[in-house]
């Protein structure tokens, strides 16, 4: 693949901070940046400079501008980093100016993916990328499972058969016609084609919404009754959400909040505490919290540091759980807790930032996942968009009387997309989505 | 005789003749071995050439200098375009041809070949030293030393004829097959097994009624198969008819089904799927009523005929009585009585994508013994064989075609990735690149290569490079030229353009409508001056018509390119890959593909084991691109 685009892409993680660094590699990289700051950069010379926008009325940003000649840079071709002040606003308007002047906005990893086509990665980082081919690909088998699984999978199956059987007529008609065997005429072909058309677009609304629903990763308020699930919920969403009162077992119903964690959009579920000497109203709350559980990516187990009792009950025993002390407030003796225990009080309010610290830090991975290529869905998703547009591609071919081949030749693409979602993709994909997906040597 | 040569071809038939041709075309000292020098570029199936798939790799041999399609357009006596109307990429040239004509050309052209020496004699054994093949042994116990040997031995290898319970060993009706070297052969380490095909009764004409059947002239105008070819080189043409089984054929095949040898198990080998024995199609669609069978002329100076779509190995007698059952074969006669053979062939995937063998330095195969079916397949790996034979002995990079490239690419490369269960035929649908693999382009595609490699004469050369040129010269005309808006009333402009021009257009944009002809832009003479030459034509309404497709498929195959660039040494080890599956493993180390994209056209071999080969090899610095 020839890298003759210059791309540019904020090199640091997305929101505020202190300093963002926007990146500019390719051919066009030096010559872009002069433009920009009216500077005449020096390799490796770190410049002040002023970045002006559009005609030059307005300013976007002082920063300090380093330019890395190739081979000697992070991609091995050209580079220009602007250290900018940490506002998002400021590194919009940097890339749309970038871009103005012919830059193009990188498709993620594709910094590291020019950076490993020219030889700039050590052995230690291409193992490391095997590594994650490795994990990666198990990844993808989970995710495909998952997403694979019962209606859907079947679904897909249906259409792909669908297809399959349209095609073969539609080849055997290019490549037997000497040979006197009945294929489906072209109006059998063409009704056939919407029908199958119709089921993927319907599957594909459905899939969408299921991704809408993905979106996000879930943690779960877990606990013994009145250790404080609802306090610490209304502490970390600060907005009364729950019902809070003194008597254990109030919470019968599971109860969420949609928020952000340090960024990461997160749902927040309450649940009624678990108890095993419930009474029959409670059994069916409790029945929810085991679901909810189940299905979390994170379980915050909370214990009331204040009891005697603060060993976490059986129920959640699971890997993914976080154990939170809270009432902290009215705790005198801090000996019985185990070391680097997360202490909180949701009624003062105490060791809350930190707890969100640690709440993003745990989910961190989860989230990442769920935007891997390797997330089935939306490799799904895309692959089902792609399939529609060809068949109706072929749709149209086949509505203006155009040669045959052309709509066989976007069913096989039909065809090929869907393959993606049923197992098969191209291995060249895989790769590029490596690299898109995980930024390594960043 | 001289007794030392660069190259050996044994075998004279389709593959054996390319090979020796092209051998000798790329500087080689070629000798070329038969049993019998009467039957070189005899055609033992039916007697035609070309059809979908199989005219496209007739084009591309033409167009690296081979002798199939001249030949072709020599002898051809009704010439056909199947899909005429089904899009250019799948359109394909038929030609059925006259036997002893084309036998004639191929035999003249091969004597007038330079650097090229025919000799009749059996091979019965190879001279292998060092472990290298160093040359042949023939049945005289002569000695011949050549550094490169091609066997392109067809079905001559353990050949076995069946006719009902009646078998025999054979290469072809009338010819001894070659046993001691199929032994030979069987003693190295290449994976050995059976294949069959089969062949029709033959009819002689003067017992036919074709008043009972369907006429089918050519075309006309007359098709011409080869890139140098004249119409006026076509002989006499004549007409092909068609008739078809019934139920009282049908049901003579069923009583004598136990007589098959297919059915009897006497008959171990495969037989192709697509070109069934009369036997197989009437036990396998049992619900067909009919099938059709084309009576086709065997030549000009002869009453027999094929008829292509009853091959057999029924008894004699059955055989006569099937034929008799079918309308206008009432009162035919057998001439040659149909049958089957069943011969060696070996698993493909030992080959290199040059065709040498994997086990065996110097030795190549081509054609039928690879596991392929078909004069036009046989030939195009001939060629291929022959060309990196020649390369094999000066030692230089051997060449090989890709899948973008031509369909000679994608049979090689199917056939050393991933074997053959059944004879390979070549299918457009094989072609994942169909609508740039197109018979009106194959010289586009691999004239320039074959100039390279100096295999194409100066003449061709000359002509191919007017016809270049001169479309690039037209369409950049076309990109510049423009037609104003009012330039032409409102109806003729839509009934040239589709509608009304409501603004300037190029006449390039204006080819791409799928109403626009290339010759609608006559009617205004300031749009000229126009070109003429038909094949020009062509080219530019389909570069136009096409654009779209073509820059998706262009797209698609630079997005394989970088793998296909990578070549994995030959020496690899693919156990100091960590995480590769047993699997993955274990066809890799059998299949020692050549380059990374074909390590991932391998069955089993998963993306994520190609993406784990592709960074070790970057890893340990392997990864060297291909100059």
């Amino acid at each position: 693949m020839a890298n003759t685009d210059t791309i540019c892409a904020q090199a640091t993680p997305q929101g505020n901070a202190s300093v963002s660094i926007v990146r500019l590699s390719g051919p066009q990289a030096l010559s872009i940046a002069q433009q920009l700051t009216q500077v005449e950069l020096i390799p490796r010379h770190a410049h002040f400079s002023t970045l002006l926008e559009g005609e030059g009325n307005t300013t976007i940003d002082q920063a300090v501008v380093i330019y890395f000649p190739q081979p000697h840079s992070f991609t091995g071709e050209d580079v220009v980093e602007f250290q900018c002040h940490g506002n998002p606003f400021v590194v919009k308007n940097l890339l749309q100016e970038l871009c103005r002047y012919g830059a193009r906005l990188a498709i993620a990893g594709e910094f590291s993916e020019r950076a490993f086509l020219n030889g700039k990665l050590d052995l230690s980082q291409l193992e490391a990328i095997a590594d994650l081919i490795s994990s990666g690909s198990e990844q993808a088998a989970r995710s495909a499972v998952l997403s694979m699984q019962g209606q859907f999978s079947e679904q897909v199956q249906s259409i792909l058969q669908q297809l399959i059987q349209i095609r073969t007529h539609i080849e055997a008609g290019l490549d037997f016609v000497e040979e006197d065997i009945e294929v489906e005429v072209k109006t059998s072909v063409q009704a056939k084609l919407e029908n199958t058309r119709q089921e993927i677009e319907t599957l594909f609304a459905i899939a969408q919404k299921g991704v809408q629903m993905q979106r996000g990763v879930s943690a779960v308020l877990t606990g013994l009754p009145n250790v404080g699930k609802s306090s610490l919920l209304n502490a970390l969403s600060t907005e009364e959400r729950a019902i809070v009162t003194e008597i254990p077992g109030t919470t019968r119903d599971v109860v969420y909040v949609d928020m952000e964690i340090c960024g990461i959009p997160m749902r927040l579920i309450d649940t009624a505490g678990l108890r095993t000497d419930a009474g029959i109203v409670e059994q069916e709350g409790i029945e929810r919290a085991r679901k909810a559980i189940e299905n979390a990516d994170l379980v915050i187990h909370v214990i009331d540091s204040s009891q005697s009792n603060i060993t976490p009950a059986e129920l959640t025993k699971t890997s993914r759980r976080l154990d939170v002390y809270n009432k902290a407030d009215l705790l005198t003796d801090k000996s019985a807790l185990p070391e680097n225990a997360i202490l909180v009080s949701a009624k003062t309010g105490a060791g809350i930032s930190r707890l969100r610290e640690q709440i993003a830090s745990r989910l961190q991975l989860q989230a990442s996942d769920s935007q891997t290529p390797f997330s089935a869905r939306a490799r799904h998703l895309d692959a089902m968009r792609r399939a529609l547009a060809s068949m109706q591609h072929a749709q149209q071919q086949l509505q203006i009387d155009a040669p045959m081949e052309l709509a066989a030749e976007d069913l096989r693409i039909a065809q090929q997309c869907l393959g993606e979602i049923t197992g098969e993709f191209t291995p060249d994909d895989l790769l590029d989505y490596v690299f898109r997906e995980f930024c390594i040597g960043k | 005789m001289q007794q030392t040569f660069d190259v050996i071809i044994v075998g004279g038939g389709h593959a054996g003749t390319e090979a020796a041709l092209a051998a000798a075309r790329s500087g080689a000292k070629t000798l070329l071995l038969t049993q019998n020098i009467e039957t070189i570029g005899q055609m033992s199936c039916n007697p035609a050439i070309g059809g979908i798939g199989k005219s496209h790799l007739v084009r591309e041999i033409d167009a690296m200098g081979g002798v199939m399609a001249r030949a072709a357009d020599l002898a051809g006596i009704q010439f056909r375009i199947l899909n005429r109307r089904k899009g250019p990429a799948v359109r394909a040239t038929r030609a059925q041809t006259d036997r002893a004509l084309y036998r004639q050309a191929i035999r003249s052209i091969v004597e007038n070949q330079t650097n090229l020496a025919i000799f009749q004699q059996e091979v019965d054994d190879l001279i292998v030293e060092q472990e290298r093949v160093q040359g042949v042994v023939t049945r005289m116990g002569q000695r011949v030393r050549a550094r490169a040997v091609v066997l392109t031995v067809g079905t001559f290898l353990g050949g076995r004829i069946f006719v009902g319970g009646q078998t025999h060993q054979a290469g072809r009706a009338g010819d001894a097959a070659s046993i001691r070297l199929a032994d030979r052969l069987r003693e190295l380490p290449l994976r050995v097994d059976r294949l069959k095909t089969g062949t029709p009764p033959r009819i002689d004409g003067k017992t036919i009624d074709y008043s009972k059947m369907e006429t089918q002239p050519g075309d006309r105008p007359l098709p011409v198969f080869s890139f140098m070819g004249e119409v006026d080189q076509h002989p006499r043409q004549v007409n092909c008819h068609i008739t078809y089984t019934n139920e009282r054929t049908h049901q003579v095949i069923r009583d004598s089904l136990h007589e098959s040898p297919m059915y009897s198990g006497a008959i171990q080998g495969v037989g192709p799927r697509y070109c069934p024995s009369i036997e197989d199609k009437v036990t396998r669609f049992a619900d067909r009523d009919r099938h059709q069978i084309f009576i086709e002329p065997e030549g000009l100076n002869t009453h027999e005929v094929y008829p292509n779509g009853i091959s057999t190995s029924l008894p004699y007698q059955v055989q006569l009585e099937l034929v008799h059952s079918v309308a206008g074969l009432e009162q035919c006669h057998i001439t040659r009585p149909g049958y089957a053979i069943e011969y060696d062939y070996f698993d493909p995937t030992g080959l290199h994508p040059s065709l040498q063998t994997k086990s065996l330095a110097g030795l190549f195969f081509a054609g039928q013994i690879n596991g392929t079916t078909g004069y036009e397949e046989a030939a195009a790996q001939g060629l291929m064989a022959g060309i990196n034979a020649a390369h094999w002995v000066k030692q230089k990079e051997a060449v090989i075609l890709g899948r973008e490239q031509a369909y000679t690419g994608v049979m090689i490369d199917d056939l050393v990735t991933r074997g053959t269960s059944e004879p390979y035929r070549m299918f457009t649908s094989r072609a994942e690149y169909r609508l740039v693999l197109r018979e009106d382009n194959a010289d586009l595609r691999l004239t320039p290569l074959a100039r390279e490699l100096g295999i194409v004469d100066e003449q061709r050369w000359q002509r191919f490079s007017w016809k270049r040129d001169t479309i690039a010269d037209e369409q950049e005309r076309l990109d510049a030229t423009f037609i104003q808006p009012g330039q032409l009333s409102a109806e003729r402009s839509t009934q040239l353009f589709g509608n009304v021009l409501e603004r300037e257009y190029s006449l390039a944009s204006l080819l791409r409508r799928p109403e626009t002809r290339y010759r609608n832009f006559a009617e205004l003479s300031e749009l000229g001056p126009l070109v003429n030459d038909f094949e020009v034509i062509e080219q530019l309404e389909i570069q136009a018509k096409y654009a779209g497709y073509m820059q998706r498929q262009q797209a698609d195959i630079e997005k394989t390119k970088r793998m296909q660039e990578t070549v994995i040494p030959s020496e690899f080890d693919y156990a100091s890959v960590k995480g590769l599956s047993n699997e993955v493993l274990q066809k890799l180390s059998a299949i020692r593909p050549h380059t990374v994209s074909q390590a991932a056209r391998i069955s089993g071999v998963t993306p994520a084991a190609v993406s784990l080969l592709v960074v070790h090899l970057k890893a340990r610095g392997q990864m060297r691109k291909r100059a």
